[in-house]
């Protein structure tokens, strides 16, 4: 095991402000860093004007989804940005980590002026903007998940420095829960709607701004494996069979936080998406989340939903339609005539 | 917690039946109102109804599985479109669904007509009329011609869409009720109330609406619209002259592009003749803003204006390279920086004079003028603009000098960044345009999709109407059936002539143009289908010389039929001021020979008495939404992947590569893995061991081939396109190395356009349904950043 640095020995969890981008113990958290960035979108390009048309013609029970999936929008991204700074900045110690972690929080950002966006779109009325804004509080099956993020977030509250065995514990079931739980299970629930929705060619604003949400929060989930990958490297003990347990346990807990959100979304008849087939694509993304971690599957539920696999492939966007969102920037180089093409 | 053992994890082989348990006594809502229990077998009869001749679709399947998505209480309308839904989710695991899918739609569709009491289609135009959709003399020609038009309905028609297609027809092209919003005509009726629209007799409207149906022609998406109805807007391009450079003049754009575009037009507009920033303002003493602040106008006024809500109103914006402001152009879609000097809805093109491109080579500056201080520019090309350009800059009225190269990969940048920035060439536009024999008649821009070329100018507005011949629709025996293809095109060119004389023009400087050039536009679609049908390599030298011939073929009847009009009713207007009229076609522009020597010769002898009706005839469109209506791969291009999805108005629709499918299931190979493995490789089959390699060769992506050998094809195609090609080019990670040496390459080729540079993003979504590989069980890819941290080295 040569992850530590051969001077210093510091890990990557070990207390401090490590200031040393040279020699670099983490390149692959500076490559993320550089990827992401390429991915720069603006809350500008997405029109959301298309989707006033279609909000019109939803069912009644559609729009009660739409109003309670705006609502949990509302604030998601918020908590996660919070997350970040309060916990994961701190304790994350390699400044090449660090960088990754900026740039999330300007992601986080940007998603929350996105759905800032929305709702001031979607939302004309005022009282009913405010209630949206203040669905934590009001509206119980949004409330219990983010009594569910907040425990999480506090659980780590107190502890300014990760002295012991246990605190690095306490920080690992902390990024699992952010990483694994709720972007990696919350948001995905909330983009299955997404999709769900897209896929009956509706809301193709908040679809397309989902799909640029959808892209980083991928990135987020993926950096925040890595760093448990190095973690458990590092410290090869730490991540044993007890912890193991804690985070099925936590999975699970999000599963039903999520599927009693699933019961309220749902519960008026939406045709093509059923709470018992939500319930069992959450189920399989939990199964996924563990597997992510090295572990074993709780639930074996098969991907009910047909109409995700739609995300899994290549765009082909006519622009006439729809903006393309496959481009790069940050593109670098100077001009040659002899490169093969 | 649940956990249950014995089921595997993950995308196991989707064996698909899903348990409905505890739902037999789910309800629903008949149209009546009445409601009863939800009935398994009532369904699987239905489907079977439809899946008689499609072996590999399983009606058990698509029955429990919409069961399982469905709500007690549900209304049968929603249970139908559940069941559609269902089908066509099952599209990306076999193909044949998309059939089943699409015949359950035009079965609701079916009904949606019906029930509104419209049984024929004489009676559903007299209805369309009665609400003020049909325009009066289609509505006396189809009741003039009632029962042979009635008859001529094929009712096996729709049996031939696949449902992308038929979705796009049902959610955008089928004519609908004022208030209600309910179709008031099924796909057959829309086409035959197409050709309707353009027959002079009820034998050519059948034989039209024949055609069409068989998806082997379609005209483009403003004449699939408009037809027929009171607004015969049917062209799909307009070519605007850039303003002058006063108020009044922009403005007056303005107005005519809104114009334009309400009615389904894509415009082409200049601006190289607006003054740039800094520039003096005589009349009150102020500087020039420049051109960003009048195209942030542009940009806001053709996003308000929404094609009947059909689609948003779209425009590209040309300049040529020498205009000062061409930093600021070439930034106007960045998603960086002020956005006061952005604008997201416009598309950019380069218009570029040879000389720049040989500084570029030369490596030599290049000199950027004020169209106020050198006015003359965009009305020259060739030597005239070489010297004019010249002495110029010898004068030094210039605003300033740049090198050649840094705007050069500038132009590099924007077109990795944003896909935006065409490059267009203007002197070989010039060169190679029939119009432009005359050195008054200039070609000052291409179009929206950079496959028109056609002159301009202050007073006339380039107009151009479309169509497509499915190339997949002729292959025959293991090759193209060319007696059937020329069938097609004469049909075709017929037709789209006849569009010349009844379409609306919405301005004055379109309605100038259009009937003295008479300028029409064929392409074609569906060439990678003809090359997977004859498992022919995309870049196989057989592929380029099929493809050269199909072109010359189209060229020469296209011509045949255009001196056949000529014959009849005479040459256009200004056929006198052509390149044809002095003998010279296409090819003989670009000093090549044809292959038929005795028809070529025989089609000149026809010319020299007669001339042509239409000025130009051919010009390759990217065809996106009819060939998804025609179910054909689009255009001239390679497949992007071999399963991808396609995102449009309807929605998003996952679509597979058909050829690829039949091919595996014939190596028993068509199986859950080999899936997932596809869509892993993002629809690469590279990966495939088990498909021998000639086999990969041919189902390669478009980001797989050599760029080369697009240009080189597209080149070979050249001398029979007068107009010219939507050529999209394709590099998944851009780099202006690649970039700048593969322009320069499409320049010298003697192409006239390029379109869009494709690339794709620099990471992406994580995959949702294919399975997880545990990262940690991955070794840290060795990195030279940190040698002595990397395991694989060690």
């Amino acid at each position: 095991m040569s992850m530590t640095d051969p001077k210093e020995n510091l890990m990557l969890l070990d207390p401090g402000m490590s200031l040393t981008l040279r020699p670099m113990r983490y390149p692959l958290f500076f490559d993320r860093f550089r990827d992401a960035i390429k991915n720069t979108w603006t809350v500008e390009e997405v029109d959301l004007h298309s989707d006033l048309k279609d909000l019109s013609k939803l069912s009644p029970a559609e729009r009660h989804l739409v109003g309670r999936l705006v609502a949990f929008f509302a604030t998601g991204d918020t908590i996660v940005a919070n997350n970040l700074v309060l916990n994961l900045y701190e304790h994350l110690n390699a400044p090449e980590a660090r960088l990754y972690l900026s740039r999330q929080l300007f992601e986080e950002a940007v998603h929350v002026q996105f759905y800032l966006n929305l709702l001031d779109t979607y939302v004309p009325d005022e009282q009913e903007r405010f209630a949206a804004f203040a669905a934590v509080e009001n509206i119980p099956s949004i409330r219990r998940k983010a009594d569910f993020c907040f425990r999480w977030i506090d659980s780590l509250g107190e502890l300014r420095r990760l002295e012991t065995r246990e605190d690095r514990r306490a920080f690992l079931l902390n990024l699992i829960c952010f990483a694994a739980c709720i972007e990696g299970l919350f948001f995905y629930g909330a983009f299955a709607y997404v999709y769900f929705l897209r896929s009956r060619g509706l809301l193709n604003g908040l679809a397309s701004g989902t799909n640029w949400v959808f892209r980083d929060e991928s990135m987020h989930m993926a950096f925040a494996f890595d760093v448990v990958d190095v973690v458990r490297r590092e410290e090869p003990g730490l991540f044993d069979e007890e912890l193991a347990g804690q985070v099925r346990e936590m999975l699970a807990e999000a599963v039903e936080c999520e599927a009693q959100f699933a019961e309220d979304l749902l519960g008026h008849g939406v045709p093509g998406m059923s709470i018992a087939d939500m319930r069992a694509y959450l189920q399989h993304v939990a199964d996924r989340r563990l597997a992510q971690l090295g572990l074993p599957p709780m639930y074996g539920s098969k991907n009910p939903f047909a109409f995700m696999e739609l995300q899994d492939v290549q765009e082909l966007a006519n622009f006439f339609e729809r903006r393309v969102s496959a481009y790069q920037v940050g593109v670098t180089g100077s001009v040659s005539f002899d490169e093969d093409f | 917690m649940t956990v249950t053992g014995d089921r595997t994890t993950d995308m196991a082989p989707a064996d698909g039946v899903v348990p409905a348990p505890r739902r037999a006594q789910m309800r629903v809502r008949k149209r009546n109102g009445t409601s009863e229990p939800v009935d398994v077998n009532k369904i699987v009869r239905a489907v079977e109804r439809w899946a008689d001749d499609l072996a590999d679709v399983d009606p058990l399947r698509v029955a429990t599985k919409t069961i399982s998505g469905l709500y007690d209480g549900a209304t049968t309308a929603e249970l139908d479109r559940l069941s559609i839904q269902t089908a066509a989710e099952m599209i990306g695991e076999e193909p044949q669904y998309s059939r089943l899918a699409a015949r359950l739609l035009s079965g609701y569709i079916g009904r949606e007509v019906r029930g509104q009491g419209v049984a024929s289609f004489s009676q559903a135009i007299e209805r369309g009329h009665a609400e003020g959709l049909i325009g009066d003399a289609t509505a006396a020609f189809v009741s003039a011609n009632a029962s042979v038009l009635d008859d001529a309905i094929d009712s096996a028609g729709d049996l031939r869409f696949e449902y992308f297609g038929l979705r796009t027809v049902y959610d955008r092209y089928l004519l609908r009720h004022p208030s209600t919003r309910l179709v008031v005509e099924t796909p057959q009726y829309w086409l035959l109330r197409v050709a309707c629209g353009l027959a002079e007799t009820a034998e050519e409207a059948v034989g039209f609406y024949r055609l069409m149906s068989s998806l082997a022609y379609l005209p483009s998406s403003p004449t699939l619209f408009n037809s027929g109805t009171r607004h015969t807007q049917m062209s799909s391009c307009y070519l605007v002259d850039s303003p002058r450079d006063e108020l009044g003049s922009i403005y007056e754009r303005y107005a005519q592009i809104a114009r334009l575009s309400k009615f389904a037009g894509g415009i082409g507009v200049s601006w190289s003749r607006v003054r740039s920033r800094g520039a003096l303002i005589r009349g009150t003493n102020g500087h020039s803003n420049g051109i960003v602040p009048w195209l942030r106008t542009l940009d806001a006024s053709v996003a308000a204006v929404n094609q009947g809500g059909r689609r948003k109103g779209a425009a590209c914006v040309y300049l040529e390279t020498w205009h000062p402001d061409i930093e600021e152009f070439l930034e106007l879609r960045d998603n960086t920086g002020e956005d006061a000097r952005r604008t997201h809805n416009l598309n950019l093109a380069n218009w570029i004079p040879d000389e720049f491109m040989r500084r570029v080579e030369a490596d030599e500056m290049w000199s950027l003028f004020d169209p106020d201080e050198v006015p003359e520019l965009p009305d020259l090309w060739g030597e005239a603009f070489d010297t004019a350009y010249r002495d110029a800059e010898r004068a030094g009225r210039y605003v300033r000098q740049v090198k050649a190269r840094d705007l050069y990969g500038r132009m590099m940048r924007t077109l990795a960044q944003t896909g935006n920035g065409w490059m267009t060439f203007k002197d070989a536009a010039n060169r190679l345009c029939n119009q432009a024999a005359e050195p008054s008649n200039v070609v000052h821009l291409s179009n929206l999709c950079t496959e028109i070329i056609e002159v301009s100018s202050d007073a006339e507005t380039a107009v151009c109407n479309l169509g497509s011949v499915n190339l997949a629709a002729h292959v025959a025996d293991g090759g193209i059936d060319w007696e059937r293809l020329r069938g097609t095109v004469r049909t075709a060119v017929t037709f789209l002539d006849r569009v010349i004389d009844i379409n609306y023009y919405p301005s004055e400087q379109a309605a100038a143009s259009n009937p003295r050039w008479r300028p029409v536009g064929l392409g074609v679609m569906g060439l990678q289908d003809v090359f997977f049908a004859l498992r022919l390599p995309f870049d196989a030298p057989e592929a380029r010389e099929l493809s050269t011939r199909i072109a010359e073929e189209i060229y020469l009847t296209a011509l045949e039929t255009s001196a056949g009009l000529a014959e009849r009713f005479g040459a256009h207007p200004a056929y006198e001021q052509t390149w044809a009229a002095r003998g010279r076609l296409q090819h003989d522009l670009q000093g090549t020979p044809g292959t038929q020597a005795e028809r070529w010769t025989a089609l000149r002898a026809r010319i020299a008495v007669s001339g042509l009706r239409n000025s130009l005839l051919i010009a390759i469109a990217p065809t996106a939404t009819i060939a998804s209506i025609a179910g054909c791969y689009e255009c001239i291009e390679p497949q992007v992947s071999n399963l991808f999805k396609r995102e449009t108005l309807s929605g998003e629709f996952l679509q597979i590569n058909n050829a690829l499918v039949a091919e595996l299931k014939a190596r028993g190979l068509w199986n859950e893995q080999v899936r997932s493995a596809i869509k892993q490789a993002d629809g690469s089959v590279q990966g495939i061991a088990e498909l021998p390699e000639q086999v990969r060769r041919v189902f390669r992506t478009a980001w797989e081939l050599p760029q080369r050998a697009l240009i080189d094809m597209a080149a070979a195609r050249s001398p029979y396109i007068d107009q010219s090609q939507s050529l999209n080019l394709f590099l998944s990670a851009p780099t202006i190395e690649k970039l700048s040496s593969m322009y320069l390459y499409a320049w010298k080729s003697g192409l006239k356009t390029t379109y869009y540079l494709r690339s794709r993003p620099a990471t992406r979504i994580q995959q949702a349904t294919v399975p997880v590989v545990n990262s940690s069980a991955e070794a840290l890819a060795c990195s030279l950043e940190n040698p002595e941290s990397c395991e694989a080295c060690q």
